[in-house]
């Protein structure tokens, strides 16, 4: 990747792209907030600190970019990445749905243990349901706090 | 000597066996807790308030020193192991300690930390016991404009977190100053960056960040290398304890840390980062070994950690000579005062000495405690790094989405976690620095308010900053140290020319 | 075994008949209260003292705590109007920082889609200054803060809270202008206190509990509380009575989510008229020092509608909310 000496690198110029769209939005904001008391600077006066070094951050870093100096990186290996995100999505979705923490909690430990390379899936998922179980009690009934819920939970 | 005395049978209270075993049952429940990111000794004191109701003040006191004291420990231990700070005050010990265990150096990494906290919590309440009364006139007389300037010296003392390249450590602050804007604004009630998205009107909070970018973007990053990089773990190379040379290196940063720790600590908006920080920063440029930084340099473990546990007996100096709760432990510890009808203030050391003596003494007791239990432990924690790595790895995603969960359940909080988890995987992907962005969520915030109240009492004449004594004072020390190595430099290449 | 559980059942109808119908009914009553904040806060607490007194007392046979933090209570309210409509066993807890941020946060629910069930505690505010303040009375603050009320600096909780309305309403009734006070929002905790004890800002807003231990150690002096000029005493001094007119009260209450039955609504209060009188709920308030306000039924509703209606007034003024 790095074999030429002034190699454009496209990341790093998305990367500028990228804060200056952030720069963009703290600045958007920032037009909407009104200055109520008098006495005050107000809310806006941070939003414009934050949006102009934003700016000045993505030029420096779109220069960098445009002479090509940032560090070497290998090539990614993207299925464990998706898994373990697959794993945490499938937790949300749970969560959000109502099918309570449990099940999202051992799909989640087995998806991640597969990303490390674990061929086990189905032992996984037991052992993320053993830890499950066990955070559960620890959590509902020793500091009575009430974990999200589904069907796995009220039969404990 | 008065005080002394009144120490001494504060111990004799404190070593009853009974309020042993209370202590015992605080430090054993706050250790445990304290592992839980998100699940900090404030909740566990909260929740176990009703329990304790039925037990005698002075036990029931004791019992959440120990689990303020606990927590502490407990959340440096993830985050030397898995690098995942239990709370905010663990995250500068996360940046060197996580380091250390993964090449092997756990076990001395963990023996500093216990030590450091344990020299740290002593001396610390120490100067509870003997200058409380007259750090807390320092501490009310520190106005917005003290604190702004206190801010000031903290921002320029962290680039110490930068790493090699300005732009990109800059880069990571922006990103957090742009997150700390997220919310509620204090001042104007008006919420910004929120996009009407009522979960996010409370601010990001700290550890959600904190776990998101260390842990879960360690993991997606970890496994995405797996094919190029075998990552091979070895709990223990060299020796499991502390070696001379170890113990060398710790004792000075042990007391720096205590230095910064406890006077913070006491303010009343001080807090624990701020101090860890400081003493990250400090313990960096001032080490003989500065090639280790970065690799895993036992005075970036054993500074922080002083400073951390030196800032939890700081809080207790408002908050027992004022009843002013600095910390959220803090505030639920006046909850459990206050439910036994005691008024924590300037009644309580004149009305219930014998209490104030006691649960000062228990300090002592309770962090003697952590030492013996923790030590021979540091042998059992360091193999949890023996886990095989999918398990490893899945038990820490585990643990970081529960502690979320139990603090806050909802999937907006979850969301934001996993967020985080790939910002933290795309800024090491792209060798951003990462602490940065959790400095810029703690500091940005709180420097933003002071300066807005400073102004908003000075009625908009920023003279105020330089008329406060103490904030002039701050200011010239951020100046020189922001200033100061441009000149060395300079005077470097003078001297090379004059040659 | 069935012999054995018919038994215990005609054992049950007995005591039930012994203690009267609705007793029995009330004691089979399986009840979740929701905080709509974090574990630890005022809310929580006064969830978890319910749970507490109710199963304590026998009124209930289970109370479940579950915790939707966020926003002022925003989130939580959601929840119950959307997701527990029509479900006669589920409270929340709310107060009166509620109606401050449900308007603040322009939230899409407002408190008339819940029912309301009884307030349970209040505590006033109050205004003190620094011991060595110039200022020693209601009157002399007034006029102060009517002469110039930006060179007046309030220190309290956050902005749109009870302690920022109270600010503007003393403002109003001292014949100021309200959007020009001079008011510093804190947050919570002990900063705003340090800050008055530190001498840094004019007076200090709060509620009494915040400042009692150092009123009583003579380091802040208490100019007077928002209650009822009938209940001022000497060592509590009510500021409407020294002649600003200035009333409120920071409370806690409980509401139901929409559409249960009237009968539902009935066990309900009962429950909670019930737990008010109980020994139990009483040594509570004593612990914690929370002031009793039980108002239950029609009364409680009206007072939850002049509330929103007074707050919305106030929070346009300071253009917290815009009409």
């Amino acid at each position: 990747m790095s074999s030429q000496q002034r190699h454009i690198d496209v990341a790093g110029l998305i990367i500028a792209l990228l804060l200056l769209a952030l720069a963009g939005v703290v600045w958007w904001d920032m037009t909407k907030l009104q200055l109520l008391s008098p006495y005050d600077v107000g809310p806006k006066a941070m939003p414009v600190i934050v949006s102009i070094g934003l700016t000045v951050l993505a030029i420096g870093n779109g220069i960098g970019a445009l002479r090509g100096n940032l560090p070497d990186r290998e090539r990614l290996d993207w299925k464990p990445i998706i898994l373990i995100l697959g794993g945490l999505a499938c937790l949300i979705t749970l969560i959000a749905v109502g099918g309570g923490f449990m099940i999202g909690t051992a799909i989640l430990f087995a998806a991640t243990s597969t990303a490390f390379g674990r061929r086990a899936f189905l032992v996984d998922l037991l052992i993320g349901a053993v830890i499950a179980v066990f955070i559960y009690l620890l959590f509902a009934k020793l500091l009575t706090l009430s974990l999200p819920a589904g069907p796995l939970e009220n039969l404990l | 000597m008065e005080a002394f005395v009144s120490l001494a049978s504060g111990l004799s209270v404190a070593i009853q066996p009974m309020n042993l075993l209370f202590a015992l049952i605080g430090v054993l429940l706050g250790t445990a807790v304290g592992v839980l990111p998100g699940i900090g000794p404030a909740l566990t004191v909260a929740l176990l308030l009703p329990i304790t109701f039925k037990l005698d003040p002075a036990g029931s006191i004791i019992m959440f020193a120990g689990i303020y004291y606990g927590g502490m420990y407990g959340g440096s231990t993830t985050a030397i192991l898995i690098n995942t700070p239990g709370e905010s005050a663990s995250m500068a010990t996360a940046l060197e300690g996580n380091l250390m265990a993964k090449a092997g150096r756990g076990g001395p990494a963990l023996a500093t930390s216990a030590i450091g906290s344990f020299v740290a919590g002593t001396f610390a309440t120490f100067g509870l016991a003997l200058l409380a009364p007259y750090l807390v006139d320092l501490a009310v007389r520190f106005g917005p404009e003290d604190y702004f300037a206190l801010m000031c010296v903290a921002f320029v003392t962290v680039s110490a977190t930068f790493g090699d390249s300005p732009v990109r450590g800059l880069t990571s602050l922006f990103i957090g100053l742009a997150l700390g804007l997220v919310g509620i604004d204090i001042l104007s009630g008006q919420s910004r960056l929120s996009f009407g998205v009522p979960e996010l009107y409370d601010n990001i909070e700290v550890t959600t960040l904190a776990v998101g970018l260390f842990a879960v973007g360690e993991a997606l990053y970890v496994a995405s290398r797996r094919h190029v990089h075998e990552e091979k773990l070895e709990a223990v190379r060299g020796s499991l304890w502390m070696t001379k040379e170890d113990w060398k290196r710790s004792w000075k940063p042990w007391l720096r840390g205590t230095f910064y720790g406890f006077p913070i600590g006491a303010l009343p908006a001080g807090g624990a980062e701020i101090p860890t920080f400081l003493s990250y920063a400090t313990e960096k440029k001032l080490t003989k070994h500065p090639e280790d930084f970065g690799k895993g340099a036992i005075e970036g473990v054993a500074g922080p950690e002083a400073a951390n546990n030196a800032s939890a007996a700081g809080t207790l100096v408002p908050l027992l000579t004022l009843g002013l709760p600095t910390s959220a432990t803090a505030a639920m510890m006046l909850a459990g005062f206050q439910q036994y009808g005691l008024n924590p203030g300037p009644l309580l050391f004149a009305e219930k000495p014998d209490l104030v003596w006691g649960l000062i003494a228990s300090l002592f007791i309770a962090n003697a405690m952590l030492l013996v239990l923790n030590l021979p432990l540091v042998g059992l924690w360091v193999r949890l790094l023996a886990i095989p790595q999918p398990w490893l790895y899945a038990g820490i995603l585990v643990f970081a989405t529960m502690g979320t969960i139990a603090a806050n359940p909802s999937p907006v909080e979850l969301i934001m976690l996993t967020v985080f988890g790939v910002l933290g995987f795309l800024m090491r992907r792209f060798d951003f620095p990462i602490a940065p962005v959790v400095v810029g969520l703690i500091l940005g915030p709180v420097a933003e308010s002071q300066l807005r109240r400073a102004l908003s009492i000075s009625l908009g004449d920023p003279m105020v900053l330089l008329q406060s004594p103490i904030s002039a004072t701050l200011l010239a020390i951020a100046l020189i140290a922001l200033v100061l190595p441009f000149v060395m430099k300079g005077l470097g290449r003078f001297k090379a020319v004059e040659d | 075994m069935s012999q054995l559980r018919k038994s215990l059942w005609r054992g049950a109808l007995a005591a039930a008949a012994v203690a009267g119908f609705v007793t029995s009914a009330a004691a089979q009553m399986e009840l979740k209260i929701m905080a709509p904040a974090a574990p630890g806060g005022g809310w929580d607490q006064t969830a978890r003292s319910m749970q507490q007194a109710l199963t304590q007392a026998g009124i209930a046979k289970s109370v479940q705590v579950s915790n939707v933090p966020g926003a002022g209570g925003s989130i939580g309210i959601a929840q119950l109007v959307n997701n527990s409509k029509g479900d006669g066993n589920q409270l929340m807890v709310m107060g009166y920082v509620m109606v401050g941020a449900l308007l603040t946060n322009k939230s899409p629910i407002t408190l008339d889609q819940t029912t309301p069930i009884a307030r349970l505690t209040s505590e006033y505010e109050a205004i003190v200054v620094p011991a060595d303040s110039p200022i020693k009375s209601v009157k002399e603050l007034a006029e102060a803060i009517k002469a110039d009320p930006a060179k007046v600096t309030w220190a309290g909780g956050s902005a749109g809270g009870v302690d920022h309305i109270a600010a503007a309403l003393f403002a109003k009734a001292a014949g100021a202008d309200p959007t020009k006070i001079n008011y510093i929002p804190f947050s919570g905790g002990g900063e705003a206190l340090a800050a008055i004890l530190g001498g840094k800002v004019t007076a200090g807003i709060s509620g009494y509990g915040e400042f009692e231990s150092q009123i009583k150690a003579g380091k802040l002096r208490l100019l007077g509380l928002s209650s009822p000029a009938d209940k001022a005493t000497a060592e509590l001094p009510s500021i409407k009575a020294q002649g600003v007119d200035l009333e409120i009260a920071n409370w806690r209450a409980v509401v139901a989510p929409p559409g249960i039955s009237a009968d539902e609504k009935k066990a309900l209060t009962d429950a909670m008229d019930k737990m008010a009188k109980s020994k139990e709920w009483q040594e509570i308030l004593k612990a914690k020092g929370w002031q009793d306000s039980y108002l239950s039924g029609d009364d409680f509703a009206k007072l939850l509608n002049e509330e929103v209606a007074r707050t919305k007034e106030v929070l346009t003024a300071v253009g917290l909310v815009k009409s």
